[in-house]
């Protein structure tokens, strides 16, 4: 009761939403599901080649507003979206903005593994070659082989390459998934609790291969387990109930949260 | 008419039990002072039950065999030399006695008919108080047994369950029995044909033209005449299959496509129900339409372009019944894309795809096993569709390729034999079951075919 | 590490140099399942607009306007009303010498041409009249008679005028009295009497759909006590009773064959079993109903099962948890609970064995019958036969009463399928 009660007085975000390098500028977001407001008034910057997670309890909207940054709910036909989020200082909700292209530098990781039911390579070399990225063969065949290095994946299955991707293992598939978004040279992954639906080991390794990538590109992680929160990324950010509540360092949010709200979940009263 | 009276006569009869087996129960029950085991009404249920059921039985069963044993019996009252006579049909005679039984008399039949005829009615009204008296005797025994059987000891719910989960058993052997009947119906006569006519001719003989000429053609010497080859037919019914597939296929896997993948909700719950219109369209309007609308059309649009179109074209049949699959193909492959999992359309749209990439490359591809099966239905279903054929494709045998021409498929051959007088030995009506037969094995191998892929396709998603 | 990816900004480049190109090809699709969808609702457009140009037509005939004296001496000379003293009668006697005195026809041989104008059921008509209303004789009373089909080909236009006499069904001479009589305001266009209560008839003026209409609904109240029922109990065995064996995995694969059977093999069914073993007699409703009741058996008992299937477990568990007996739960709860599901896939059923052609063929319900059926062991027809037999008929009139008879009989279906959806809409419970 007290909490939804401080809830109605509380409409700025705690800590620091503002990033020296920002890759991603997410203005004022408020996003409706019909007459359901889902996202209330979001303002956060994604900085360049950084780690954020988003955490809160579930139902809380941060896969929703995960997946504005890459206008994945365009798809949903009672969905809208108000405010502005802006790449290059252009906002992609504008009119002119194609969401091919934006996804095309948007990468995205599912909550399940949801690899295509073709084989190993063809998962990989779907994005080039719909995007025409490769200029022949041998250079397809390179960027199948980095991606899936860069995925840590490309050890295990370099002698089965023309398999189906849906006969990997979990973990395995959802390395896949990752360097099939890495073959199209996003600058940005978007991954939408990219480990629920694996077991502890295939976790780690995803885990390990998340804080990697972090080196060459702006990660944004949805995640419900706060442990994870704090092993891949440098910033986190809470929210509740459709609202961004704090922003900050990992460290300091697991450590010394500023936001009752933030403490509360950090020390598991709200689940 | 009797037949109804006696009915109705056990249905009464039966109820009487009700209300005596209720009867009996409240007796027993007030003199061993206790309540019964079940309610009182499943004392009643239970004879009215046990009574009803041999009863019907039994009459059911006589009335289904007298006809047969009268038709037998009465083949000792056809004179020899009617017998002996060239062109002698059990079948037309029996039916001449029939008539004659039942007053249709068409000028005056000879004296044997109208002797056979008199006699076969006094088998009717002996046939009559017999089934009457059986009836009678066999409710009262059952109905009087099973009121001995209500004792207290007697459990008559689970009595009146047990003979309620029979009859639900039985109710569903019905599927199995028409199949046999389906199989029996047309196997017989179709091996009755193969000992007339080899089956290689049947099979592989390019030339259909039956006639009647009665049963010994094999041994009469009369080879050309009459001619079973069913090339023609299997061709002409391929071709009309063809032809509508050129038209539903394209225009139904789009329909699916748009309607699934690019249309809005409200675009789809008014186009969905639409289409499914189409399927409800009997198919007699189908074939009227395409006798009368679509033919004359095709033949005016034809003479423009100096085509000679025959006013019974495969075209028309096939356009139409193009147009009558539609709605399967559609239906059918929008539930199979519908049944592609949305995470692999969010791979491939946070992979940045357009609608046109995603369902090309991803969709179809996963969902080409359930689209191929849909196809095969809406094959299954032209191959036997009748209407349509019989109305605007024509009776000619031609074996061609020309779809401006007309032809004749297996279904229309099966209905032009069949309907209307036939002679039941004859190599012509024969050929009918046999043609039933092919296109038995043929729709069923391909729904198998059909069922088996979709069962596939659905084990992959689950 | 060698980059063998190119960089962002570069693919970015390439992405937006293709984009209008991909997009052009986005749409062509999407324009390619507008026009499938379009040509779709073009053909039902189509048939539906030609059915009803063609039928509304057939609802309505030409009628001539005779003043007729009932003169009770020459129409019932026995005095008794029966049928076979009003045959007897000179009803068509009268009724032609009211027309001669209009047209004043010179001569038997126009005398002959004026007699046809009039439709040959006119003596019925008059029977039928005075069999009602015995006191109209000794009156004079303005009769409307049908007039003969040619002549209503002719008014309506389909036989020219100008064609030569040799080439058309009318002559000249009939040309001239119909222009008289239209002179003198005798010929009026009306909604038909025959459509609706006439029977199958060879004279197109006079044809019209009760008996099929009555067959139609025998042979249907047969199917549905038959299939209903063993459809429903089937479902419920199947659903509830049976263990998974050898036996109902057999009968499940027999159902599913039975609903890719064409339907005309239903119909040799019909004729081998009912017909040449049982010894039943042809063209009956009562084996119409049968084999129909086959045919749409797999239909009622597939959707009959998905309706028992969506009745939630807790409903069973509640009531056996109270004591009831398995038959007890089954027919106190779930069928009742399943009943709106059963009822629209029989529906459906119906409306698909009404519409049915071919296997009626088969059982010789496509003979010509002027009688309406009384009961189902009487010879008749259905609708959907009746459409084909009139559909062969070389009349011009038969195109605009076929057409009719289809409008009618697609009255039924959509209506029966409306009250499905209905059914379906309004006892849908969501669990």
């Amino acid at each position: 009761m007290l909490i939804n009660n401080d809830l109605k007085t509380l409409d700025l975000t705690v800590g620091d939403v503002f990033s020296q390098n920002p890759r991603l500028k997410a203005r004022n977001v408020s996003v409706f599901y019909g007459d359901n407001k889902a996202i209330d008034n979001v303002t956060i910057d994604i900085g360049n080649k950084e780690v954020i997670s988003f955490i809160g309890p579930s139902g809380c909207g941060k896969s929703t507003f995960l997946r504005c940054f890459n206008r994945m709910n365009d798809t949903i036909d009672s969905c809208a979206v108000k405010g502005e989020i802006t790449i290059d200082d252009e906002n992609i909700y504008d009119k002119k903005i194609d969401v091919v292209p934006l996804r095309a530098r948007i990468g995205m990781v599912f909550q399940k593994p949801n690899p295509f039911p073709k084989s190993i390579y063809d998962n990989v070399a779907y994005g080039p070659r719909i995007h025409g990225l490769s200029e022949n063969k041998e250079h397809l065949d390179g960027i199948v082989e980095e991606s899936l290095k860069r995925a840590g994946l490309w050890e295990e299955v370099i002698d089965r390459l023309d398999s189906p991707g849906t006969g990997l293992s979990g973990g395995q598939q959802q390395r896949l998934c990752i360097a099939r978004a890495i073959a199209v040279s996003p600058e940005v992954i978007l991954m939408d609790e990219p480990c629920s639906a694996l077991d502890p080991i295939a976790t780690a390794k995803i885990e390990e291969l998340i804080h990697e990538l972090g080196n060459d590109y702006s990660i944004v992680i949805v995640t419900h387990s706060m442990q994870q929160a704090a092993r891949v990324s440098k910033k986190t950010a809470y929210f509740h109930l459709g609202k961004l509540i704090e922003v900050g360092r990992t460290k300091d949010i697991f450590t010394r949260p500023q936001h009752h709200q933030t403490e509360a979940y950090i020390s598991g009263k709200i689940g | 008419m009797f037949s109804f009276y006696i009915l109705v006569g056990i249905l009464l009869i039966s109820f009487v039990f009700f209300f005596l087996g209720k009867n009996q129960a409240k007796k027993v029950a007030y003199t061993n002072k206790k309540k019964l085991h079940s309610l009182i009404h499943y004392y009643g249920l239970y004879s009215l039950l046990s009574s009803l059921i041999p009863t019907l039985g039994i009459f059911f069963a006589i009335t289904i065999c007298d006809d047969l044993l009268f038709a037998e019996l009465i083949k000792k009252y056809i004179p020899d030399e009617v017998v002996n006579s060239k062109d002698y049909n059990f079948t037309i005679v029996l039916a001449q006695i029939n008539n004659s039984v039942e007053g249709l008399i068409f000028g005056t039949p000879p004296e044997w008919v109208a002797n056979a005829a008199a006699i076969w009615k006094s088998w009717v009204l002996k046939s009559n108080t017999i089934t009457m008296a059986v009836c009678t005797i066999t409710i009262f025994i059952f109905g009087f047994f099973s009121l001995k059987k209500i004792q207290y000891e007697f459990r008559s719910r689970n009595a009146v369950e047990k003979i309620v989960t029979s009859i639900l058993a039985v109710s569903s052997m019905i599927a199995i029995l028409t199949t046999i009947a389906i199989i029996f119906s047309v196997v017989f006569e179709s091996i009755r044909f193969f000992a007339l006519i080899p089956y290689d001719e049947f099979l592989f003989g390019t030339i259909w033209n039956p006639q009647f000429e009665g049963a010994d053609r094999a041994g009469s010497g009369q080879e050309g005449l009459s001619q079973y080859g069913a090339i023609p037919l299997f061709a002409g019914t391929f071709l009309i299959s063809i032809i509508a597939l050129c038209v539903s296929v394209p225009v139904g896997l789009f329909s699916a496509i748009y309607l699934s993948e690019y249309a809005t909700s409200k675009e789809r719950a008014f186009f969905k129900p639409l289409l499914e219109i189409l399927a409800g369209i009997p198919t007699v309007v189908y074939g009227f339409f395409a006798a009368l609308t679509v033919a004359p059309f095709l033949r005016s649009s034809g003479s423009i372009f100096g085509l000679n179109v025959a006013s019974e074209s495969a075209l028309a049949a096939g356009l139409v019944m193009g147009i009558m699959i539609i709605p399967f193909i559609s239906s059918l492959s929008d539930d199979v894309i519908n049944a592609v999992p949305q995470s692999l359309r969010d791979a491939g749209y946070g992979l940045g795809s357009t609608k046109n990439e995603t369902v090309m490359k991803i969709v179809l591809p996963a969902a080409l096993p359930g689209v191929v099966a849909s196809i095969i239905l809406a094959v299954s279903r032209a191959v036997g569709e009748t209407m349509i054929v019989v109305m605007a494709a024509g009776l000619a045998a031609n074996l061609t390729a020309n779809p401006l021409e007309a032809v004749t498929t297996v279904t229309s051959q099966i209905v032009t034999i069949l309907v209307g007088d036939q002679e039941f030995e004859s190599a012509k009506t024969l050929s009918a079951f046999a043609l039933a037969l092919t296109l038995i094995i043929i729709t069923l191998a391909m729904n198998f075919y059909a069922l088996h892929i979709v069962k596939k396709y659905r084990e992959q998603y689950e | 590490m060698n980059n063998k990816i190119i960089s962002p900004s570069d693919a970015l480049d390439i992405v937006k140099k293709s984009i209008v190109k991909r997009r052009s090809r986005d749409n062509r699709l999407k324009l390619f399942g507008r026009i499938a969808i379009g040509l779709a609702v073009c053909f039902l457009l189509t048939l539906f607009y030609s059915i009803f140009t063609k039928g509304y037509p057939g609802f309505f005939q030409y009628y001539v306007t005779l003043d007729i004296k009932f003169d009770r001496e020459r129409i019932d000379p026995k005095g008794d009303l029966s049928d076979n003293s009003l045959f007897d009668g000179e009803a068509s006697k009268i009724v032609n010498e009211s027309l001669y005195s209009i047209i004043q026809p010179k001569g038997r041989k126009e005398r002959k041409i004026a007699k046809k104008i009039v439709s040959s059921g006119k003596d019925v008509r008059i029977a039928k009249m005075v069999k009602n209303n015995p006191s109209l004789f000794g009156t004079t009373a303005i009769v409307k008679f049908a007039l003969d089909d040619d002549v209503d080909s002719f008014l309506r236009g389909y036989i020219k005028r100008e064609t030569p006499e040799n080439e058309r069904r009318i002559s000249d001479k009939a040309i001239q009295f119909i222009d008289k009589l239209n002179e003198e305001g005798r010929i009026s266009y009306e909604f038909s009497d025959y459509i609706l209560s006439g029977s199958a008839s060879g004279n197109p003026e006079m044809a019209g759909i009760k008996g099929a209409f009555i067959g139609s609904m025998l042979t249907l109240s047969v199917c549905l006590l038959i299939a209903f029922p063993l459809g429903v109990a089937t479902a419920v065995y199947l659903e509830e009773i049976a263990k998974k064996n050898r036996i109902t995995e057999f009968i499940e694969v027999n159902i599913n064959n039975l609903a890719a059977v064409p339907s005309v093999v239903f119909g040799i069914m019909g004729l081998a079993i009912f017909i040449s073993i049982f010894g039943m007699p042809r063209s009956i409703p009562l084996v119409g109903g049968m084999v129909l009741a086959l045919m749409t058996l797999p239909t009622i008992i597939i959707s009959s099962r998905a309706a028992i299937r969506a009745v939630p477990p807790s409903v069973r568990d509640a009531a056996y948890g109270i004591g009831a007996s398995k038959i007890q739960v089954i027919f106190h709860h779930v069928i009742p609970l399943a009943m709106p599901g059963m009822l629209t896939g029989t529906i459906i059923g119906m409306a698909q064995a009404l519409g049915e052609t071919a296997p009626l063929l088969m059982i010789g319900m496509v003979a010509f019958i002027v009688d309406v059926p009384n009961s189902v062991l009487d010879p008749g027809t259905v609708l959907p036969v009746q459409i084909f037999m009139w559909a062969d008929f070389a009349e011009r009139m038969f195109i605009q009463k076929t057409s009719a008879a289809i409008i009618v009989l697609l009255g039924f279906l959509i209506s029966m399928n409306a009250l499905a959806v209905y059914l379906r809409k309004k006892l849908e419970r969501r669990w």
